[in-house]
């Protein structure tokens, strides 16, 4: 079985689990946040150097992690509707354990797992603009002067982006182990957004390039959880291969 | 501590008072082969590329008390955010030496997770179970008989054993899955490696979480400074350097004989309470990390 994780209203991710089906892939479950909230059963182990996975879903489906052959991982967060009512204090105390929880079991699965989850990211690892400046420029990619002051008012809650002005046209490239697709940008900037990729450790990772300070092709963020319909049939190709690449070597 | 060791190692030493936020600025530019910046301190201003070393221990910002009366929108709650922010982000991306940069500092957010990445450096971790449905919990109890619970997460708890009187109360675990494990028998020790340094702590406690011995009615925990054997302290090298650290406390368990067990690695330890019993020089060691002499 093949497993996507994602949020019921993550449009991108319902559009790769229904183009993976479509690929051949079977079978492909999809299984959303909400219905890891409400599940009525996990069992996590981890004994002799091994963790272990089974949880079941809402109407009944068993999950095993032995049984999966790879994992869509889209996973943000996991809803606590049934602590809705309880104190803040305890919503927050919540939310950690249970991200600590699901971080865990799903680093340890077996299986490949696009992507693998980090304490920065569930879904892969978030980082600071700042960082990913610093890890493009190692990459090779153009990359504009990042300046930041405690004097700035950034209100990244509305969108605001320190590496793309209002009104600027950002051009996407999502890259899945050694494949990009998404826009068409010359071979040399493909290559370094595949470094990128290689040395932010991260499978697949969406990387938004602008016409700006450094050129046509300036870096301007970069995402583990891009828009996947940008890829279109190309990415899902990469993920594709990239399962099965995982597995042999496995 | 670190700071009065840096300096009777003769280095100058700048403070960043959280409290004085308000009094504070710093700013950085950085491009794919350049770093750079200032930081600004009651009036005295400090070029980043003249910082050598970073010892931080920040405390959550949103609790600092210049703040409690503060709505979350008003101007000082900005800035304030926002200084932690520059100065968060360039520890990050400097060339310095930092005690501990927060990236690998998260993996103790998980402690199932963390447990994972202890293993392969040669540690045991005693069997662990996380489950909501109590059932799971009582065939557990029954194949190993002693078990303790504690929180998954990296916010503190106090290690409890699972006793009959908690049986009745288990049916709440189904709001929330809870992390149990094995009890294992053994003398803790708690190790702090500081880069290739290594100190050795034997703790004494009739406590099952010795830390809150003295709350729990108990003598206070017996600290004890004590020697590694050689390949579990290079164990305790490998595995803070693995995990991206250059300072950390170990949590041991050795038993009589059999496994050395590994519960935790704690990237922000309090050392101060184990140099104060033991005399061990722990802030000595982090001021010369930090200076470059080790």
């Amino acid at each position: 079985m093949w497993l996507v994780l994602c949020d019921s209203s993550d449009a991108s991710a319902l559009w790769a689990c229904q183009s993976l089906r479509l690929s051949g892939l079977q079978p492909v479950e999809l299984c959303t946040s909400d219905s890891l909230a409400l599940s009525d059963h996990w069992d996590h182990r981890i004994r002799d150097g091994r963790a272990t996975i089974c949880f079941r879903l809402p109407g009944g489906r068993m999950i095993e992690g032995d049984k999966l052959r790879g994992v869509l991982n889209r996973l943000y967060a996991v809803p606590i509707p049934h602590w809705r009512s309880a104190s803040r204090s305890d919503q927050e105390y919540v939310q950690q354990e249970l991200f600590a929880f699901h971080l865990s079991w799903l680093h340890g699965l077996s299986c490949p797992v696009i992507n693998r989850p980090t304490p920065q990211g569930l879904c892969g690892r978030w980082r600071h603009e700042s960082e990913w400046v610093w890890l493009a420029g190692k990459a090779g990619l153009p990359v504009a002067t990042y300046r930041q002051s405690a004097h700035d008012r950034i209100a990244g809650a509305k969108g605001e982006r320190r590496l793309v002005a209002p009104g600027m046209t950002v051009k996407t490239v999502i890259v899945v182990g050694d494949r990009a697709a998404g826009a068409p940008a010359p071979p040399p900037i493909m290559e370094a957004c595949t470094r990128l990729a290689r040395l932010a450790e991260t499978d697949l990772l969406g990387i938004d390039l602008v016409d700006g300070a450094a050129g046509p092709w300036t870096f301007a963020g970069a995402s583990p959880a891009p828009d996947l319909a940008l890829g279109g049939t190309m990415l899902i190709r990469a993920i594709v291969c990239r399962f099965a690449a995982e597995r042999a070597i496995a | 501590m670190v700071i009065e060791a840096a300096q009777r190692l003769g280095t100058r030493c700048i403070l960043f008072n959280q409290r004085a936020f308000a009094a504070a600025s710093m700013a950085f530019e950085l491009s794919a082969d350049h770093l750079s910046g200032w930081i600004e301190i009651e009036g005295m201003g400090y070029p980043l590329d003249a910082i050598h070393g970073v010892y931080t221990r920040l405390m959550d910002y949103r609790l600092l008390p210049e703040l409690k009366n503060e709505p979350d929108n008003a101007e000082l709650h900005d800035y304030c955010a926002a200084l932690h922010d520059v100065l968060t982000h360039w520890c990050e991306v400097s060339p310095a030496r930092v005690v501990n940069r927060v990236s690998p500092m998260a993996t103790n957010s998980s402690k199932p997770y963390q447990a994972q990445l202890i293993q392969p450096y040669g540690f045991s971790v005693p069997e662990t179970l996380i489950t909501n449905d109590p059932d799971t919990v009582m065939e557990f109890r029954s194949r190993h008989g002693r078990i303790v619970y504690k929180s998954a997460s990296g916010i503190r708890s106090i290690v409890q054993m699972f006793e009959d009187k908690d049986v009745e109360r288990l049916p709440a675990i189904r709001s929330c899955p809870t992390q149990f494990q094995a009890y294992v028998e053994g003398e803790d020790v708690r190790v702090h490696v500081v880069n290739e340094e290594v100190f050795a702590t034997r703790i004494a406690s009739a406590a099952i979480d010795y830390r809150y011995a003295r709350q729990q009615g108990m003598e206070p925990a017996q600290l004890t400074a004590t020697d590694l054997p050689a390949d579990l302290a290079e164990k305790c090298v490998r595995l803070t350097r693995g995990l991206g650290l250059a300072f950390a406390g170990i949590d041991l368990r050795i038993p009589c004989d059999g496994p050395v067990f590994c519960f935790e690695v704690n990237p922000c330890p309090g050392f101060s309470y184990f140099e104060a019993n033991t005399g061990q020089p722990i802030a000595l060691a982090v001021a010369r990390y930090l200076t470059g002499q080790t």
